[in-house]
């Protein structure tokens, strides 16, 4: 009896959660759904609700599906950035002394602490032509000429490569500290080199982090809409742009909500994809 | 669509306004001293009188509008002359005016009020959203000059504008004197360009270029200025909706497509910036605030908008956001800065080069249509 009473408790704890993830999650994710199927006037904003298509189909107008593609890809591009810079970052702080490690881990996290719209500003001087990183550039004589990167496609992954970088570093950070690198030494004893050691051992052993850092920077990179605004200059036409843009300018709640619902499947087949990944590198 | 070519909104945005009050004040051109106008400003002329038909209007109105565009003093002021009547202010997260109909449609018992531009009201009574307003009761419009008063017939104008070419002569050693010459150097001034992140705005711009009306519907004409505007866009250092004028006095660029009101601005920060109202002609906006169908509050907003309209209230207002005026009534109260700036003064001649920007219709999603073909190319 006390057992179930105890249990009932538990339950109800989570009864804010739930409330607050049903009013605040579920029913607006219903509603864009709905939306999603609707039609609407955009000369009176009526807007009938119903079962049409319409909206889906011009989805694949190719001005929209080029879109997406360049929204997909830059998105990848940028995951690729914050995995190239992260995993040493996370490794390198992995194997220092557990007191320098945390740190480390609070100037992984400082960025946080400053507004995200604050710090995309920041970079916007940071990359300008004629800014700190093009004179740092030419002091090391790798480049001569204007950075040229701000307000271009480069410049939005750059962007999207620092604010989410963070993202990346602290769950490959977890996975390399869990190790046990007696592993390693095994590995060492047997005679592997220090590339075959890092191949067969420690990156498999990472990869449950790799594939969660993956995740929490690939999945909302995907919807950017503040970094390609402020960095790509307005030239570039990422999917987050066009779903504002068809909620805050044009008024076609029913299209803006289909390229939403449209997003989210994406972004759902993507996390399938990536955890069928993590089960696969899961060590066994 | 049908966007404003001015109002930032967005979170930057935001700050380009904050900015722009900030500026104005920094430089002084803010009327001094309104606050002590207090209550007296209520009964400062027999025409800003409250109604005597009626007592006195009770309430608080809502007004969706811009971030910061009003005056210092107004709200203030007017609520102290109308002890019981308020005006609360809301505004949208977005640059554009394109959401204001839908937002005020999907939300009629939300909003008692609103600012937006003749596509604005256009699309507002395509909607049936708009309440007529009882002009007995706002004897100021009189101060409103006829030109804008007969244009803008849904509510009090408010303010005007022009999209034209600011340009640094110091960087600059062509003369730019029309769109064609901006679209001939572009190639020499290649990542040097700033064209304002609005659509109606760059499109109309093409347009004038082209020779077409910036309210066109031939698709033919359209698809003529979207080929220009993607013929520009790789000279094009961004698309910018705010700080376009800051950039130009800092450096940033040395030619933007911009507002007059902003070019007015830079140019006291930098006088080598020169406005030019391009020869083929430029589009333009006019904007006014208008009542929302049935709104409970329409007598608190016709003692409003009467009292928005007293000559030195209006100045407030202008002093306040360094845009074009509608009120010569007003000018003597208004900063020479302002009045007296070539960009902003309103005669025969500029109106004669400009073409306000209207509502389109069905249109609308062709125009939807290109700026995203543009944006993508």
């Amino acid at each position: 009896m006390m057992r179930y009473a105890g249990q009932a408790l538990r339950s109800l704890l989570a009864l804010p959660t739930l409330a607050w993830m049903l009013l605040f999650f579920l029913i607006p994710l219903g509603l864009v759904v709905v939306y999603s199927f609707a039609t609407i006037s955009l000369v009176t904003y009526n807007i009938s609700f119903g079962w049409t298509l319409s909206n889906y189909r011009q989805i694949h107008d190719p001005l929209y599906f080029n879109t997406l593609t360049r929204s997909i890809f830059l998105s990848i591009s940028a995951t690729l950035g914050c995995l190239l810079l992260g995993f040493p970052l996370a490794y390198f702080i992995s194997r220092q002394p557990s007191r320098w490690q945390k740190l480390l881990l609070v100037l992984v996290i400082v960025p946080f602490w400053t507004s995200f719209i604050v710090r995309t500003y920041a970079i916007v001087n940071l990359i300008d032509n004629g800014g700190p990183l093009q004179h740092f550039l030419h002091a090391l004589h790798v480049l001569s000429g204007p950075l040229n990167i701000l307000y271009t496609p480069k410049g939005i992954a750059l962007g999207i490569v620092y604010s989410y970088l963070p993202l990346m570093v602290l769950p490959i950070y977890v996975s390399l500290e869990r190790i046990d690198y007696n592993l390693v030494d095994a590995a060492n004893d047997l005679g592997a080199n220090p590339r075959r050691t890092f191949r067969r051992v420690t990156l498999p052993l990472a990869m449950p982090g790799v594939v969660v850092g993956c995740i929490i920077v690939g999945i909302p990179a995907l919807g950017e809409y503040v970094i390609p605004e402020i960095l790509g200059g307005g030239k570039t036409l990422m999917l987050g742009n066009v779903i504002t843009d068809q909620f805050l300018s044009v008024g076609d709640y029913p299209f803006g909500s289909a390229i939403a619902v449209a997003l989210m499947v994406v972004m759902a087949l993507a996390l399938i994809v990536f955890r069928l990944a993590q089960r696969r590198a899961a060590p066994s | 669509m049908n966007d404003l070519p001015h109002r930032p909104l967005s979170p930057a945005g935001t700050m380009r306004r904050r900015e722009l009050l900030a500026r104005a004040a920094q430089m002084g051109i803010a009327l001094p001293a309104l606050s002590a106008l207090g209550a007296a400003c209520g009964s400062s002329s027999s025409s800003s009188s409250p109604p005597s038909s009626s007592g006195p209007p009770k309430g608080t109105a809502v007004l969706l509008n811009y971030q910061g565009w009003m005056g210092k003093h107004t709200v203030a002021d007017f609520e102290t002359a109308y002890p019981g009547a308020g005006i609360k202010q809301a505004s949208l997260g977005s640059i554009s005016s394109g959401a204001v109909v839908p937002q005020i449609k999907a939300n009629m018992s939300t909003y008692d009020a609103a600012l937006g531009d003749q596509a604005v009201t256009g699309q507002g009574v395509a909607a049936d959203i708009i309440q007529p307003l009882d002009w007995s009761k706002i004897p100021n419009i009189k101060n409103v000059d006829e030109k804008f008063r007969s244009a803008y017939t849904h509510g009090i104008p408010t303010d005007y504008g022009k999209t034209g070419i600011g340009y640094r002569t110091d960087l600059v050693s062509d003369p730019i004197n029309s769109w064609a010459d901006l679209w001939n150097l572009a190639p020499k001034y290649s990542g040097k360009i700033v064209f304002t992140d609005l659509d109606r705005d760059c499109i109309g711009s093409a347009l004038r270029y082209k020779g077409y009306s910036v309210n066109t519907t031939n698709q033919d004409e359209l698809n003529q200025a979207l080929q220009a505007l993607i013929e520009i866009k790789p000279h094009l250092q961004a698309l910018k909706s705010y700080n376009i004028g800051q950039g130009l006095a800092q450096g940033s660029y040395a030619i933007a497509m911009d507002w007059d009101y902003d070019i007015a601005l830079a140019q006291q920060d930098n006088p080598h910036i020169k406005w030019v109202l391009p020869s083929e002609g430029a589009s333009a906006y006019l904007e006014g605030f208008f009542a929302v169908k049935d709104t409970p509050q329409i007598e608190v907003l016709e003692a409003f908008f009467n009292f928005f309209l007293e000559p030195k209230q209006y100045a407030d207002f202008v002093n306040t956001t360094g845009t074009a005026f509608v009120s010569n009534a007003a000018t003597p109260y208004i900063d020479k800065t302002i009045a007296q700036n070539p960009a902003l003064i309103v005669d025969p001649a500029t109106l004669a080069n400009v073409e306000f920007e209207n509502y389109l219709g069905e249109a609308t999603a062709a125009y939807n249509k290109l700026w995203d073909q543009f944006k993508s190319a």
